[in-house]
Parts: structure tokens; C-alpha cells; sequence
């Protein structure tokens, strides 16, 4: 019995370690948006050179002061559609050879995210990061991956956003990114950034969320003055990609979206 | 044995002609022998016929040993002899060459070498010599010098030119009627043998050297550098490979130790197994370069405690680590994370200067600078263009890299360009796999094509987005680009242990001359073993292949502490450009003279397209320690269009750095630097083992003989034979010797045996 046991130990062993260093497949998720659901496109089996990560995070239970359930704010926010157009942006507009769908990845300790140097994450002033989910965090930025957040808005948010990062980097700066950064010059020259109000712009005119009024590009740079989590703060560029054949959404906050995020990946790929 | 058949040495033999002195023609006795046979062949046929136990076959033998005495006693009468030319006696001098170098004062258990050569000397040897022709005694080191007496030896010459000495010897002839030359020496020659062109110079005059061998021809307990090989330049903080090569006697199965140092400091040392004895065991040692500047390496094995000779144990060379950076242009045709982690790879190799040009969107392009750690573009207009479309600017490069780029991107001019990189620049080309490379981009039908160093396939949709695994090839286990663990064996598991590759690209065939360092085997759908990494030398460059898009993996999928894809890709790199010329390439043939003086300066010479200058004036300003700078003018070599040479003398022992400078008319086409270094009193502690096939081979060619020591008095004999000097033709009996008589008698004792046998006596 016992040999039996130590047997299917070991096999039991051998597949855990197998599903944990193994790169996980393609996995669609539920919508949690009735405007974001998207059929799989036509060639979502085509392999190419770059995929867009997309991370999946656990939430956290705050309550938030307008008294939404927090539920609703979470790594699902316009997905898949925003990744779809945003995947589209880009095979059309650089050469990129990007798939079109994205690949939805975890700080879950396994390896699969070191497979997917590009994550996108969004509404994390709603995420919860533990030690383990930010010491893999910051193993993979500092072996060469990049973060890039999005839509998470006023103090409140960033507070909680940062809680998390400080868990990840509890000792390096977030910085405004400087105007002659190459981030912002890499395809597009974006010296103007206006805000990017998200869909609720649509029906209340309002471009901002909570109290943050001011569009923020920040980031986290690596010893060697690189960018490694490029922070958007109080812009909302997925709903704006989301909703870019929404004609009721302004084109030009769409285009700017567009082109910023084309800057973000090719900043990735050059640096 | 052979005189004792034969009458006479073999010398004898090999120097006379055969002749019959009987007179009568050669027809005669042919004739005679064919009437011989034909009467006994009747007499014996008749004779058996009768007899039941002669039957034809034994009455065939019958007459076969018959007519073979025949033929004999023809022979016999018709005299034959040999016409050889021997040396009038007290007309002619003989030269008695003998070493007097150092190796001569290597004891060889009872005696040293020197003592040896005395004993033969005046066993005996001298005064038969004396006897019948005048002697002229020469002391032999890098050049022969006349003594008058044996206790005019020193031993103490640090080198021995044997063919320089005998040239200078047989010049001597040409005045004075000499002989015949004897030389006593262990053969132990500093310049590597005695050339050619010696060799026919002696012949000419038609001087036989006779030769006796001193000393032991192996050593009962040494172990001795014969070599190291060690690249003359490299870039600064290179990782290197000291090919030591090294034999011994006498500690077989032992250990022993490695040591590369510079000045007192110890680089890099190894332990190794002593293989079997006399086996010439070749051992590499990986060291860092280091900072510029010129580095004097010594390899060194520890020598044993009882070991004989220990002065051979040790050998310098140079290393000039030149602080260039090459600079390299990487094309790349689409955003991918492989271009990524390249940049990334290489950006901390401060010897690189790595310039990108990526193909951002269908009608952008994205420059970008990489040196010392510093990101962003110096010259602003630089390759503003994209790739250059100037041979002056596309070979202001040292190396190229192509990635995911198709071949129709380039004209036509451009990819015969990035040719003519290769081939007449000599510079390095690494290409990428990727959706747009290789086949898959065109390149087997661009004018590039004949560089690269496999046989693209024909087929289009060869890069694949799967994994592979990946693995060295025997030469990869050697190679210092795969080296990114010290010890060879650890290195290949290393690489056994690495993360897939996430793309691979099936680059076809190697051609005749590339090297495969390692291949790839897809994890899934069972696909063949195929090349990954192929190398190949083209015209003065060099190319290489790396069918992947997806080594990324090996950063990413690793520890951050690991430095395997970072070392790889350095090591990649640098050997891409590592060997690629500058305009002006000055070297030597030996950058450490081993007691020698002389040296050979050589140069080669490229215009500012990199065409051979053939009309340029080259200056070779030489600067020593001790020494007055010296500016020697260089010659066009005859044979080789933009190759200059001259010969020099170092006068002293020290380090000799030189700078060419090349100019046509008033332009300045550049510069080169390079060392060498004379080292005195080292020559004679190597080969102190007798080279008795060096000896043999001398005598041999020379119409001498070898002789060991004990043998020697024989000379005495043996050296009337010559046809130098002064000679007469002399007639030599051959009727009498012992081997006809024997074959006489046996060929009547096996008639008589078969006769027996047969029962018809």
C-alpha cells in the first residue's frame, strides 16, 4: 500500500508541476458587460508573434463611497471587446503581429505569466494583490515583463492601486512620465494628452470619475530607466477603445486611445 | 646483416651503379637463358616421361629450379659489379657538425648529450676520419662556427637552427672540397624542422650529411607544452579559450593542473587527467580577456616533483585586447518581443556599440542607439534613411543582424551589398528566424543568398509557433558562442535544462564548411532534429543562422539571477563581429619570438570601400624597450593584391609594438597596432627529446646514413662513399657475396628436398 501511495504521490506530483510550469491555452471567461461581449473572432487559433496578457486579478472588498458593490469593478471591465478592438488597433495600424484574442493570465505562482511578457490590467483600484501574487509581480517586471493599468480613477482608487504596488516595489518611485519620453514617441508623437473619459461620458457628459479630474500617465522605471508598469490614471482607455464604433463616442478621445496604446506596446518591444 | 649477404653497407648501394664488366650484351645472356631452359626443359620432360612418380606438375618444378640455376651461373659470368665514387684520401675535408646547444647538456641517465658526442668523437671516430681526409670541426647553434678543437663546446647556445647551420656549412663547399659533413645532435631544431629549400641546397651539392643521433628518444617522466593556441586580439572583458596542447611520459592517469596567469596573476586555471602516454592531449581554458591592453598569458602545468626537465612546462603568448567597439546594425522587420530581449541581452556588453533599425508600422521606422548602457541616437540624422544604401556606409559597420525582415525589403543593390559585406568587408551576419525570414522572407532567391551557410528550402512556411527543445552538437560543445557554463560537461546539460524555444524555423540544409553548434527537436508532432544554430566563414567574414524568433523564453522562463540568454547572445555577437577587419590589418606570422630575432611584418591594405590597395605607401613604425624608434618601409608582396611585408631584426630580448600606417597620396587610408615579443633562453627547453626522424630524414635525403652512437665507428667506413669533393670512380666485385652463394645452395638443396620427398633421386 504504501508503495502504491508514493506512486501515485509522485504521479500526482509530476502533474501538478506540469500544469503549474506549463503555458497555459487559450481560456474565454464571461463578460461581466452586456456592451463588452464579443464572439471568439475567425482566426482566434492563429499563433503570432505577440499576444496581449490580460490580468486577472482577485478584487478587493472595499466598499466604495458612492455605495456601488465593488463586485462590479473588477480585471473583467471590458472584456473581451476592448481587447478585441485593441487588438484590431494594432494589427491595422503598426506591424505588429498581434493575436486577436488576448490571453487571460494570473500571479498564481505557476509559470504560465512569464509567457506573456505584455499584461494589461484595469479597475485595479479595485484589485488585491497578497505577498505572493506581488513577489511574482515583481519577478516578472524585473526579468523583462510589462504592466500596463488602465481605467482606475481619484484617490481612492490610486490608494488602493498603490497598496498593492507598494507590496511589488515598496521602495521605487512613481513618477509623471516626462513629455520627451519615448513611450510618447515611439510610433505616434502624443505630446497633447487630453482626458479619456470612459462610456459614462456618453449619457452624463461628465469626463471624469470621482475626484480625478486630471489625466495621469505615470510609471514605474527599472534601474536601467526603463518603464516597467505604465500607470493611466484617471482616463479610461479601454472603454474608450471598447466603444470606438459607438458613433455617440467622441472619435478623438477613441484615436487617442488607439494611438497611446500602440505607443505602450511598441515602448514594450523597443525597450 | 645486410652487409654481411651483400658485401657492402647499403650506403654503398644506394650511391653506386650496377654494371656487368664482362662486356658482352645483355641480348647474350637472355638468349643463353632462354636455350637453357629449352634443353632442360626437353632433357627433363624425356627423363620423366618414363616414370610414374615425375608427373607434370613436379617435372615443371624440376625445371623451373633448373633453369633458375642456369640463369644464376649466366649472371655470375657476366661479372657484375658496382661503379661507386669514393673520395680520394687527404684531398677532400669532411665536416664534423655538432650541436652545442643547450638541450646538449640534458642528461640522459649516465652521460649528458654533450659528453656523448665527445665520446663518440674520440673513440675513434676523429682519428680514422683524420686518417684519410682533412676534418674542420664546427660548433652548431642558430649558425654553424669553425672550431679547432672539441673543448671549444659550451653547450650553452639557446637555440639550434640545423638547416641554417648546414646552408652555411655546404656554402663552405663551394670553395673547399668537402666531402662529406657528419652531424651529432638530438635533432632538436627550434625553427621546426629543416626546410625544403635547405634540404634541395645540399642535395645540389651533393653532400651526404651523415647524422648520429644523441639523447633519449622519449623522456621517462616530463610533461611538456607543445602548444598554445590563443587568439593574437580580442575585445575587451571576451571570454577566450587557451587551446593548450601538451604530451607526457611517465605520469599516465594522473592529475594535473592548468594555470593561465597574467604577470602574477592567475586568470583561469583547470584541472585535467594526464591521458596515455605520448598522446598529444589538447585541453581548453576559458579566461576573460579583460581590460584593454596588450596581455602576456603564461600556460602553465604544475610540474611534478620528480619530473626531469620542468623548464618545459610552461609557454607565453600575447593577447592584444583592443578597445574597439564594433558597432552592429540590427534590422528588424516587425516588433517582437525577440528584438526586445536581444537589445536587452547585449546592452550591458560594453564592447558592443548595437544600432536597430525596426520596422514599426507598414511606412515607419524606429532608430535606436545602444552603447555603454545608454539608450537614445548620438547623430539624430543617423540611418535616418533606414539600411544604407552606401557601401561607405552600410561597411562603417562591423556586424549585421537581420531578423523578422523579408529580402525584397532590401533592393537589389542593398542585399548585393550586405554580399559584398561578408565577402569583401569581412564582416559578420547574423540572421534571425522569424515569419519573414529565411525562405519564409525570400532570402533564398536574393543576391545574398550564397552567404548563408545553409541550403534554404524551397518551401514557403517554415517558421512555426511551437515549442522545440533544444540541444549542442558535438562542435557546440566546443564552440565559446554556446559556452554559458565553464566546465564543457555541465555546459551541455545546461543547455538540456533550458526553456523551449517558442518558434522555431526550419533553415534547411548546412552547406560544405558550416558547422551546426545546435539543433532544435519540436516538442510536439514528433518533427525531426534540425539545425538551430549554424556558422560558417564566407570570403573574409563570416554568417550565421539562429532558426528561432522565440529564445526570450530563456530569459523570461528563468531565474532573474540567470545569465544564460544574456551570455549567449554576447558571446553570439561578439563572434559575429569579434573577427571583422579594419582597413588596415597589420600582423606577424609569431607574436613571441622563441630566440629568434628575426620577423616578418605583414599588412594588408583596404581602401575606404574595402577594395585592395595596391598603390598605397605602408610604414611600419616600430617602438621597443631599450631601442631608438625605428620606421621600416613595406613592400608590396608579389602574389597578394594589398598585402605589404618586411623582414626585421629585433635586436633584443623584450616587447615590440607596432603601428602601420597606410596612406595613398596624401590620404590617410588608417592605422593598425599590433605586438610581439622576443623571448631569449626558452627555445632549448622544449623537443629535448632526440628527433631521430628529423635525423633520418636529413641523412636519407642527403644520400647519408643515421647512426646511433654505438654505431658510429662504422662512419669511419662508410663515409669514403661521395660524390662531392674531390672523388674517384672505383669498381666493386659483386660475383663473391655471400647472398649468391646461399642462393646457389638452396636452390639445389630444394631440388634435392623435393626429389626426396618424391622418392626419384
Amino acid at each position: 500500500m504504501r508503495l502504491r501511495a508514493a506512486i501515485f504521490l509522485t504521479l500526482g506530483g509530476l502533474v501538478t508541476w506540469g500544469i503549474l510550469h506549463a503555458q497555459k491555452p487559450f481560456l474565454s471567461y464571461e463578460s461581466t458587460e452586456d456592451h463588452a461581449i464579443a464572439p471568439l473572432p475567425p482566426d482566434w487559433e492563429r499563433q503570432a508573434e505577440w499576444t496581449r496578457g490580460r490580468l486577472k486579478y482577485t478584487s478587493s472588498t472595499w466598499e466604495h463611497p458612492n455605495g456601488q458593490n465593488t463586485g462590479r469593478y473588477g480585471w473583467r471591465t471590458d472584456y473581451p471587446l476592448g481587447d478585441r478592438h485593441t487588438l484590431q488597433g494594432l494589427l491595422r495600424l503598426t506591424r505588429v503581429d498581434a493575436k486577436s484574442v488576448e490571453q487571460v493570465v494570473e500571479l498564481d505562482n505557476s509559470s504560465d505569466i512569464y509567457n506573456w511578457p505584455f499584461v494589461y490590467g484595469v479597475e485595479v483600484g479595485h484589485w488585491s494583490l497578497n505577498d505572493e501574487e506581488a513577489d511574482q509581480m515583481r519577478d516578472y517586471l524585473l526579468r523583462g515583463g510589462f504592466f500596463m493599468t488602465d481605467d482606475f480613477h481619484g484617490t481612492q482608487e490610486w490608494d488602493i492601486f498603490m497598496q498593492g504596488m507598494r507590496k511589488v516595489f515598496p521602495r521605487r518611485s512613481v513618477v509623471d512620465i516626462d513629455n520627451k519620453d519615448p513611450i510618447f514617441h515611439v510610433v505616434y508623437d502624443i505630446d497633447q494628452r487630453s482626458r479619456i473619459p470612459g462610456a459614462q461620458f456618453i449619457y452624463s457628459g461628465i469626463p471624469w470619475e470621482f475626484d480625478g479630474f486630471e489625466p495621469k500617465f505615470r510609471a514605474i522605471y527599472d534601474d536601467k530607466g526603463r518603464v516597467m508598469v505604465g500607470i493611466c490614471h484617471n482616463v479610461d482607455m479601454g472603454d474608450a477603445i471598447e466603444w470606438s464604433d459607438d458613433p455617440q463616442y467622441p472619435e478623438n478621445y477613441a484615436s487617442l486611445a488607439y494611438r497611446i496604446s500602440a505607443n505602450y506596446v511598441l515602448y514594450d518591444l523597443t525597450h | 646483416m645486410f652487409e654481411f649477404l651483400f658485401k657492402y653497407p647499403l650506403s654503398i648501394y644506394r650511391q653506386g651503379t650496377f654494371i656487368f664488366l664482362a662486356g658482352w650484351p645483355l641480348w647474350l645472356m637472355g638468349l643463353g637463358v632462354l636455350v637453357a631452359a629449352g634443353v632442360l626443359g626437353f632433357l627433363i620432360w624425356r627423363q620423366g616421361s618414363g616414370s610414374s612418380r615425375m608427373g607434370v606438375v613436379r617435372r615443371a618444378s624440376v625445371w623451373v629450379l633448373q633453369t633458375a640455376l642456369a640463369f644464376l651461373l649466366l649472371f655470375l659470368i657476366w661479372h657484375p659489379a658496382l661503379s661507386v665514387s669514393t673520395l680520394k684520401p687527404q684531398q677532400n675535408i669532411v665536416a664534423v657538425v655538432i650541436d652545442d646547444s643547450t638541450s646538449m647538456t640534458t642528461d640522459d641517465e649516465n652521460s649528458t648529450r654533450k659528453e656523448a658526442a665527445e665520446k663518440v668523437l674520440n673513440g675513434g671516430l676523429l682519428k680514422a676520419l683524420q686518417e684519410k681526409f682533412q676534418v674542420r670541426l664546427y660548433r652548431m647553434s642558430d649558425h654553424a662556427e669553425r672550431i679547432d678543437k672539441l673543448e671549444q663546446l659550451t653547450a650553452g647556445a639557446t637555440a639550434t637552427h640545423i638547416g641554417e647551420s648546414l646552408k652555411q656549412v655546404a656554402a663552405d663547399a663551394s670553395s673547399l672540397p668537402i666531402g662529406a659533413m657528419i652531424l651529432l645532435s638530438d635533432g632538436s631544431d627550434n625553427t621546426g624542422g629543416v626546410d625544403l629549400e635547405t634540404l634541395s641546397e645540399i642535395r645540389r651539392q651533393r653532400i651526404p650529411v651523415h647524422t648520429i643521433g644523441l639523447g633519449r628518444e622519449t623522456m621517462s617522466r616530463d610533461v611538456e607544452i607543445s602548444n598554445v593556441d590563443v587568439s593574437a586580439r580580442a575585445l575587451p572583458e571576451s571570454r577566450l579559450g587557451a587551446t593548450v596542447s601538451f604530451h607526457q611520459h611517465g605520469y599516465t592517469g594522473q592529475k594535473a593542473k592548468i594555470t593561465l596567469r597574467e604577470g602574477s596573476k592567475v586568470v583561469a586555471s583547470q584541472d585535467v587527467t594526464l591521458k596515455a602516454e605520448g598522446t598529444e592531449q589538447v585541453e581548453t581554458v576559458l579566461f576573460n580577456a579583460g581590460d584593454a591592453g596588450v596581455k602576456t598569458l603564461e600556460a602553465s602545468i604544475d610540474p611534478f616533483p620528480n619530473e626531469e626537465n620542468p623548464r618545459n612546462n610552461r609557454v607565453t603568448r600575447l593577447v592584444n585586447v583592443d578597445p574597439r567597439k564594433p558597432k552592429i546594425l540590427y534590422m528588424e522587420g516587425e516588433p517582437r518581443w525577440e528584438f526586445k530581449f536581444l537589445r536587452r541581452a547585449v546592452e550591458d556588453d560594453h564592447t558592443l556599440h548595437l544600432y536597430s533599425i525596426l520596422r514599426t508600422a507598414p511606412n515607419k521606422i524606429y532608430r535606436q542607439e545602444q552603447e555603454d548602457g545608454k539608450q537614445g541616437l548620438t547623430n539624430i540624422n543617423e540611418l535616418k534613411d533606414g539600411f544604407p544604401t552606401k557601401v561607405e556606409d552600410l561597411f562603417g559597420f562591423d556586424g549585421l543582424v537581420f531578423g523578422s525582415v523579408d529580402a525584397p525589403y532590401l533592393t537589389k543593390n542593398q542585399q548585393d551589398m550586405v554580399k559584398q559585406f561578408v565577402d569583401r568587408r569581412g564582416g559578420g551576419v547574423l540572421f534571425l528566424g522569424g515569419k519573414d525570414s529565411l525562405s519564409d522572407g525570400g532570402w533564398a532567391k536574393s543576391a545574398a543568398a550564397d552567404i548563408l551557410p545553409t541550403t534554404l528550402p524551397e518551401r514557403k512556411n517554415t517558421y512555426s509557433f511551437a515549442g522545440a527543445d533544444v540541444e549542442l552538437t558535438p562542435e557546440g560543445r566546443d564552440s565559446l558562442i554556446t559556452r554559458i557554463e565553464e566546465d564543457p560537461n555541465k555546459n551541455v546539460e545546461r543547455w538540456k535544462k533550458l526553456p523551449y524555444i517558442r518558434t522555431f524555423q526550419d533553415p534547411g540544409d548546412p552547406k560544405l564548411g558550416a558547422v551546426v553548434l545546435a539543433n532544435f527537436v519540436p516538442r510536439e508532432g514528433g518533427g525531426a532534429k534540425r539545425p538551430l544554430l549554424v556558422t560558417m566563414n564566407y570570403g573574409r567574414g563570416r554568417t550565421a543562422i539562429f532558426a528561432t524568433g522565440g529564445s526570450w523564453r530563456w530569459q523570461m522562463l528563468q531565474p532573474l539571477a540567470d545569465m544564460s540568454h544574456e551570455m549567449f547572445y554576447r558571446q553570439l555577437l561578439r563572434w559575429v563581429v569579434s573577427d571583422t577587419p579594419r582597413h588596415i590589418t597589420g600582423s606577424t606570422p609569431k607574436s613571441l619570438l622563441a630566440d629568434e630575432s628575426h620577423v616578418k611584418l605583414r599588412a594588408e591594405v583596404r581602401d575606404k570601400t574595402y577594395l585592395p590597395a595596391g598603390d598605397a605607401t605602408v610604414e611600419a613604425h616600430i617602438t621597443g624597450e631599450g631601442i631608438p624608434p625605428e620606421v621600416v618601409n613595406m613592400t608590396p608582396e608579389p602574389l597578394e593584391q594589398g598585402v605589404y611585408g618586411a623582414d626585421w631584426t629585433a635586436p633584443k630580448a623584450g616587447s615590440y609594438y607596432v603601428e602601420v600606417v597606410a596612406k595613398r597620396a596624401a590620404e590617410e587610408l588608417g592605422t593598425d597596432t599590433f605586438t610581439f615579443r622576443r623571448e631569449d633562453g626558452i627555445a632549448e627547453n622544449f623537443h629535448v627529446e632526440q628527433n631521430r626522424e628529423l635525423l633520418q630524414k636529413l641523412s636519407a635525403e642527403t644520400g647519408g646514413s643515421y647512426y646511433k652512437p654505438a654505431d658510429a665507428q662504422k662512419l669511419g667506413k662508410d663515409i669514403n662513399y661521395s660524390q662531392a669533393g674531390i672523388t674517384v670512380r672505383e669498381t666493386r666485385d659483386l660475383w663473391d657475396m655471400p647472398a649468391i652463394f646461399l642462393l646457389f645452395l638452396g636452390i639445389r638443396a630444394a631440388e634435392w628436398l623435393l626429389r626426396r620427398r618424391w622418392g626419384v633421386i
